[in-house]
């Protein structure tokens, strides 16, 4: 499959701190790719390395196979960006922001997909984006990426400062609009439940590296999450490196791991540790994160 | 190009409006001083006072058109470093280096509309009372400051796009330094001679803005 996004062998220093290193991923065409990790694990640094604005210490990304460094403009037509904290221009009204941009994508420019979006706002088309609440600016940042319809989407943390409802809102309309027009998507939030309603794959770091590159249904499929009893003289199990972050809290202990329940039991037993109780449950999107990269 | 200057029109037209009537203003001031002598002492006398004691009657705008570079850069550029903008801008299916020329140019463009009304109610009150060489030697005694304008207006917008604090004031310390060489003398067409390289030294300024953006594509930050 045509793969959209291709990043070989990034590595990446603020100063001396290692945000990751020789990072490798692609994103086919047509998928909707989350970026997953906690905070400081280098999501920002990776989406800043894809728009251009940050030289990676080493490795390269190419866009619809193009070095990103000597991106042309034509390709950027086909790029919709969002950026961090969803900037947009704050000393435009929404009508003159709508009318700056559509001069740049003639032939492609969605003048009603960006006020559809803007009538929800209940604002007047006069109004200043300096003036809006933080949730109202997101909005504007979004409609306008809609309104550009690129192949490609770049969205870094786009439900920040979004509504419950809203969000709920962008992300099936997003789904919908991805899935109907083929349309690649590449993104970073930090509410997860609105990524397993929207994903299709996702990549999930770690600090340095990635944990996981799968499809979610994969990952929700096979990794599950073990609890047993275990007797009141057992502080630690020596478990190896196929259970993720195994925590024992009042005589319980929780694990995740790949392993069937089956193979789970036998290494248990191999630990020689009396257990009771062991139990095996599938995971949200949450769930599945919090178990790989731990809870602190 | 049209939206590109329509984007920085919404930004300065506030600030433009204010500059245009400001510098107007003073130069207007100046104007109606000189008149006042004129009306009290004669022309004869002012002729007398500029050639005798070295003055040109309007030293009270110079340091005017460097004030309206320095704010018009501010005004210009300090939106685009908020939170980052430069991005969307840079990001615009346009060529990088093309947008921020044109960015400078219509600065450049705005502030040259504005000297140049400065220039024509100078020269349209001066060329009344004056001989043709002394109304040419007040206007080429200004020359320099309104050059400064211009050279304050690119240096200070080298000093807003570039992305660290650290350099910012390394930036602006060498800006400071080099607008001094516009104000080295205060004699009459002290400058003369040098104004064809002090044009070009000014135009010369404007590359340095494409250093302060290739730091900010390549990521560098505090």
């Amino acid at each position: 499959m045509e793969k959209i996004i291709e990043c070989k062998n990034l590595t990446h220093y603020y100063g001396k701190r290692l945000i990751y290193e020789n990072l490798s991923f692609s994103v086919p065409k047509g998928s909707i790719m989350g970026l997953l990790g906690k905070n400081g694990t280098g999501k920002t640094t990776t989406i800043n390395i894809l728009s251009g604005y940050l030289q990676p210490r080493e490795g390269e990304c190419r866009i619809f196979g193009e070095d990103i460094r000597q991106m042309k403009p034509s390709t950027r037509r086909n790029i919709g960006l969002l950026i961090e904290g969803h900037v947009q221009y704050q000393f435009m009204t929404i009508r003159e922001i709508e009318k700056f941009y559509s001069a740049f994508y003639p032939g492609q420019w969605r003048k009603e997909a960006y006020y559809e979006l803007m009538d929800k706002l209940k604002v007047a088309p006069g109004q200043r984006i300096s003036r809006m609440s933080c949730g109202q600016r997101s909005q504007v940042a979004l409609g306008l990426i809609l309104a550009q319809n690129p192949d490609l989407l770049v969205l870094d943390d786009f439900s920040l400062g979004l509504d419950p409802g809203y969000r709920r809102l962008f992300v099936d309309y997003l789904r919908d609009y991805a899935r109907s027009e083929n349309k690649t998507v590449f993104l970073t939030s930090h509410i997860i439940q609105d990524m397993e309603r929207l994903v299709d794959d996702c990549i999930i770091m770690d600090y340095g590296r990635i944990l996981i590159q799968q499809p979610v249904r994969q990952l929700l499929d096979t990794l599950h999450r073990y609890t047993c009893g275990l007797p009141e003289s057992c502080k630690e199990l020596p478990l190896d490196a196929d259970f993720y972050h195994p925590s024992i809290l009042r005589n319980k202990l929780e694990t995740f791991s790949f392993l069937s329940p089956k193979e789970v039991e036998t290494r248990l037993k191999a630990t020689q540790v009396p257990y009771t109780d062991l139990k095996c449950e599938t995971l949200t999107l949450e769930d599945a994160f919090i178990g790989l990269t731990g809870k602190y | 190009m049209n939206a590109i200057f329509y984007k920085e029109w919404i930004k300065t037209r506030g600030y433009l409006l204010l500059a245009f009537v400001t510098t107007l203003g003073f130069a207007g001031y100046a104007m109606l001083r000189l008149n006042r002598v004129v009306g009290l002492k004669g022309a004869e006398h002012l002729w007398e006072v500029m050639l005798a004691r070295d003055t040109v009657f309007v030293e009270m705008l110079e340091y005017i058109p460097l004030l309206a570079g320095v704010l018009l850069a501010l005004v210009q550029f300090v939106p685009e470093m908020h939170r980052k903008c430069l991005k969307l801008t840079l990001h615009l299916p346009y060529p990088q280096l093309r947008m921020v020329n044109l960015m400078l140019c219509f600065g450049l463009l705005s502030l040259l509309l504005c000297f140049v009304a400065n220039y024509i109610l100078m020269f349209s009150y001066l060329q009344a009372v004056l001989a043709t060489e002394l109304y040419a030697r007040v206007l080429l005694t200004a020359l320099p400051w309104y050059l400064a304008g211009f050279a304050a207006y690119l240096l200070i917008s080298w000093v807003c796009i570039e992305p660290t604090w650290k350099w910012r004031v390394l930036n602006l310390l060498i800006s400071v330094l080099l607008l001094r060489i516009f104000f080295l003398s205060p004699a009459p067409e002290a400058y003369n001679a040098f104004l064809p390289w002090l044009a070009l030294y000014t135009l010369l300024t404007a590359s340095l803005s494409w250093l302060s953006i290739a730091r900010f594509k390549a990521g560098i930050q505090d």
